[in-house]
């Protein structure tokens, strides 16, 4: 059975109508005016036009939507919040978007048991306003955690800010209620941290990129709530040297929340917008921050102060206080959009490299950056190696955007050459897919369509994406 | 129908909006957790991004103006900015919504009572003459220099009378010029954005100093086409005088023997526009206990002619804020925006509140001494 099959052709009168039937005639939108907000994500320069939205508000209704997907051969394209980043919910061959937004309700947080269960349309920031209310944290925090959805989230194992001393989003997937596109509802994993029954499909799915089911609760683990934290910066003349700092930093025996770097060009964007006062002149910015204990917290700053310092930082400032360290973070977050500000269109990557590699792969991006003529800006996550080198420039500019793309062809080549990785947290969408045989091999990608065969055998589910 | 694909979409422009504004905005999605129809609906169609994403597609031609989720989205924002001061990319939304209602509200198809008001709040003789009639603050002739002038608005005049009144307790021998019309807010915002910037023009001849207002809205639009030298918002004003000179003694408002406990309103266009929204606060806690309303910051549903044109989607908007003023205790709500104050004052009353709505140049007159 081949998956490359589906396309959707426009959808029939008949198939309208059940779906009509099933989520209520206003959740159907079908005009070219009503699709139209839903034929893009966040992902610059892709767009496709969906044959309809449809928006379910329970498990059931969705079940009744992928029967139906699968009996009538239609593509299936689930969505969050809509600010993926590699186009993974662009409905590429048509057919359905599925938005999962209606499905909101935080069902429980339990103090005791320590996690939470939400349906797949709750923000993170909901969830995790949620757990904070009963002293408790969910610490993956993607910098679209007010916009994306948990469901997403786990689609996506989206990252975060606290990847290094917390992990990703499956680090924290206990349990998931799964539609398969069969219209069968399973129950993966559950309330336990152990649990080995079976092959460990909570995982599998987590990443899955709505190519094996839509995923319709989650249950997350939770920590107690750490009873501080604070965050500092660290200037320095050059990437590379901010770089070097980090790896001083964790091989000094520091495990920080918080190890972020920004480039001139983003600090420069990012002070457009936050107005926080810091040094445009500097060469790179090192945000390094931890949580815990106040005086644990003191004396983590401290001994990271202490790495970058003997690493050439030019000068270093500590937020004074909590407030002050969650508008560095905030500002941080809107690194991506920020940078925006420099031309209109904003192409944006998520190469993963080792640690100790951060420093070779950001001179490496300068150095194919200069080659390609190409504006590059680069911020990331320091502590996990995940780097976002940003291309900017005008839409019409042909050229500009032919060279961006031979750009990160060498980018991508180069990560996967340092052990690394195309896509860190974003997802390989179908904006990645080009590179994903060189990154996994030609075993593992037949690998991935025969499991995709076994959950899809119609193929109906984000058809053309991962496993297709 | 068939499913087209666009990987590679080079949209032409037809030109109806401005490039440089339309092509800033990303499609983060940062503005939607801030904008009140999608929190209302969880409806991309209903959010700034999706908005913007329409616009586009008008831009391109690939959506008609007058389509039917075209027009139902441009009519259905309340054109609060809510999503500007939160957007990264630095959207300037609302000049896109101006140009876009210019669009979808033109001719045949403004709306009957956005184009009654429009050609209303055009005459200024009889604009001034209801002035009179009501009894609002009266005018000193025809402007004299260039120091600073109230403007009197066009709405606030018969509405509100009270609030000009009260300016002029509180800023004595301020000049009142005479032969004032409308801003020409409530036009740039309905499909009006041309005749917006005349009469914006033209009040700033009939008030060629330093223009003062008691209105938010008024104030932003104002700033866009003079420029923020020749605009003072009131709150703004009261601030920077009477720390530069001698402020009057202000006394407590009391209610009951007591200090009164009195909440704000935002101006949406005031504090999202031109991000003033320190000083209507550090004012009210002059002269009164001041209480946070949560939701100070987000539109309350008056939003220029909204209320009269959807009154039940702007009855949803307040909904929530009108269950947080009742829980709060307060004595007194204070507005610095005669739209707010209508919708406020209309809202309380229907739902039998003892909560008084006031401007605040009504606050602080009340604790002038007597």
């Amino acid at each position: 059975m081949s998956t490359s099959v589906v396309r959707g052709v426009g959808l029939t009168p008949e198939i309208l109508d059940r779906l009509r039937e099933i989520v209520g005639a206003e959740h159907v939108l079908t005009t070219d005016g009503d699709v139209e907000p839903f034929s893009r994500d966040a992902t610059p320069l892709f767009r496709a036009r969906p044959d309809a939205v449809v928006l379910p508000a329970t498990t059931a209704e969705v079940a009744d939507v992928l029967r139906l997907a699968t009996e009538t051969g239609t593509p299936v394209v689930p969505r969050g919040g809509g600010s993926n980043l590699a186009a993974g919910t662009v409905a590429e061959r048509g057919g359905i978007v599925l938005v999962l937004t209606r499905m909101t309700v935080v069902q429980e947080v339990s103090a005791d048991e320590l996690l939470a269960v939400v349906q797949a349309g709750v923000t993170t920031s909901t969830l995790a306003d949620a757990a904070s209310a009963r002293g408790l944290l969910y610490p993956p925090d993607p910098g679209s955690r007010t916009v994306s959805t948990v469901g997403g989230n786990v689609a996506t194992c989206a990252g975060g800010l606290r990847g290094l001393k917390y992990g990703v989003t499956r680090n924290y997937v206990l349990g998931l209620e799964v539609v398969l596109p069969t219209g069968e509802v399973i129950r993966t994993g559950g309330r336990l941290w152990k649990d080995v029954a079976g092959y460990d499909l909570t995982r599998l799915l987590t990443g899955s990129e709505g190519t094996l089911g839509v995923i319709t609760e989650v249950t997350v683990g939770l920590l107690p709530m750490p009873e501080t934290s604070r965050t500092g910066i660290a200037y320095f003349d050059s990437l590379a040297d901010a770089g070097r700092a980090v790896t001083a930093i964790i091989a000094g025996g520091t495990l920080p929340a918080t190890l972020e770097f920004l480039d001139r060009a983003c600090i420069g964007a990012v002070e457009d917008f936050a107005h926080l006062g810091l040094d445009r002149d500097a060469g790179a910015l090192l945000l390094f921050g931890d949580d815990g204990s106040p005086r644990d917290v003191v004396e983590s700053l401290d001994r990271m102060a202490a790495a970058c310092t003997a690493n050439g930082a030019r000068g270093i400032e500590l937020a004074t206080d909590v407030a002050g360290s969650e508008d560095l973070l905030a500002a941080r977050r809107c690194s991506l959009p920020a940078l925006s500000r420099l031309a209109p269109v904003t192409m944006l990557e998520d190469v993963t490299v080792p640690r100790p590699q951060i420093a070779r792969m950001v001179d490496d991006i300068e150095e194919i950056a200069r080659r390609h003529d190409v504006v590059c800006a680069t911020f990331g996550h320091a502590g996990d190696g995940n780097l976002h080198p940003t291309i900017v420039f005008d839409a019409d500019d042909h050229d500009a955007r032919r060279r961006a793309e031979a750009a990160f062809d060498e980018v991508f080549g180069r990560a996967i050459a340092l052990g690394g990785t195309i896509t860190g947290e974003h997802g390989v969408g179908a904006a990645k897919l080009p590179w994903l045989a060189q990154r996994l091999g030609a075993d593992q990608l037949a690998l991935l369509r025969r499991v995709k065969a076994a959950f899809d055998p119609a193929g109906i589910l984000n058809p053309g994406k991962l496993g297709s | 129908m068939t499913a087209s694909q666009d990987r590679a979409p080079v949209d032409v422009s037809l030109g109806l909006f401005d490039q440089d504004l339309l092509a800033a905005c990303i499609s983060c999605g940062f503005c939607l957790p801030a904008c009140p129809t999608y929190q209302l609906t969880l409806d991309e169609r209903s959010s700034p991004r999706g908005r913007i994403t329409l616009m586009r597609a008008v831009d391109s031609g690939r959506l008609p103006a007058d389509d039917p989720t075209v027009l139902e989205q441009s009519s259905y924002c309340l054109g609060c900015r809510a999503c500007e001061p939160v957007c990264p990319a630095g959207v300037q939304y609302g000049a896109l919504l101006e140009q876009w209602r210019d669009l979808t509200w033109s001719g045949a198809r403004t709306p009957p009572v956005a184009a009654a008001l429009r050609a209303g709040m055009r005459m200024t003789p009889a604009l001034a003459a209801a002035g009179r009639v009501r009894g609002a603050a009266r005018t000193t002739g025809r402007a004299r220099g260039d120091g600073v002038q109230l403007m009197l608005g066009c709405v606030e005049r018969s509405l509100f009378p009270g609030v000009s009144q009260a300016v002029t307790r509180l800023l004595p021998g301020i000049e009142v010029p005479s032969g004032q019309g409308c801003c020409g807010a409530l036009h740039a915002h309905s499909g009006g954005s041309t005749e917006g910037h005349h009469l914006a023009e033209r009040l700033g001849e009939a008030l060629p100093g330093t223009i003062l207002t008691t209105a938010g809205g008024c104030a932003a639009h104002l700033v866009n086409v003079l420029g923020r030298d020749r605009v003072h918002e009131l709150s703004e004003h009261l601030v920077d005088v009477w720390s530069a000179s001698e402020a009057p003694a202000l006394t407590d408002v009391r209610v009951g023997g007591r200090r009164a406990r009195v909440a704000l309103q935002d101006s949406c266009h005031l504090r999202n526009g031109l991000g003033t929204s320190a000083q209507p606060r550090d004012l009210v806690a002059r002269v009164a206990d001041y209480v946070e309303l949560p939701s100070a910051g987000a539109c309350c549903g008056g939003a220029g002619t909204y209320s009269l044109l959807r009154p039940d989607d702007a009855a949803a908007v307040v909904a929530p804020k009108l269950d947080e003023v009742e829980s709060l205790d307060l004595d007194y709500l204070v507005v610095v925006n005669p739209v707010c104050q209508r919708q406020l004052v209309t809202a309380l009353r229907r739902r039998g509140s003892r909560v008084r709505v006031v401007h605040l140049a009504e606050l602080l007159a009340l604790a002038l001494p007597t």
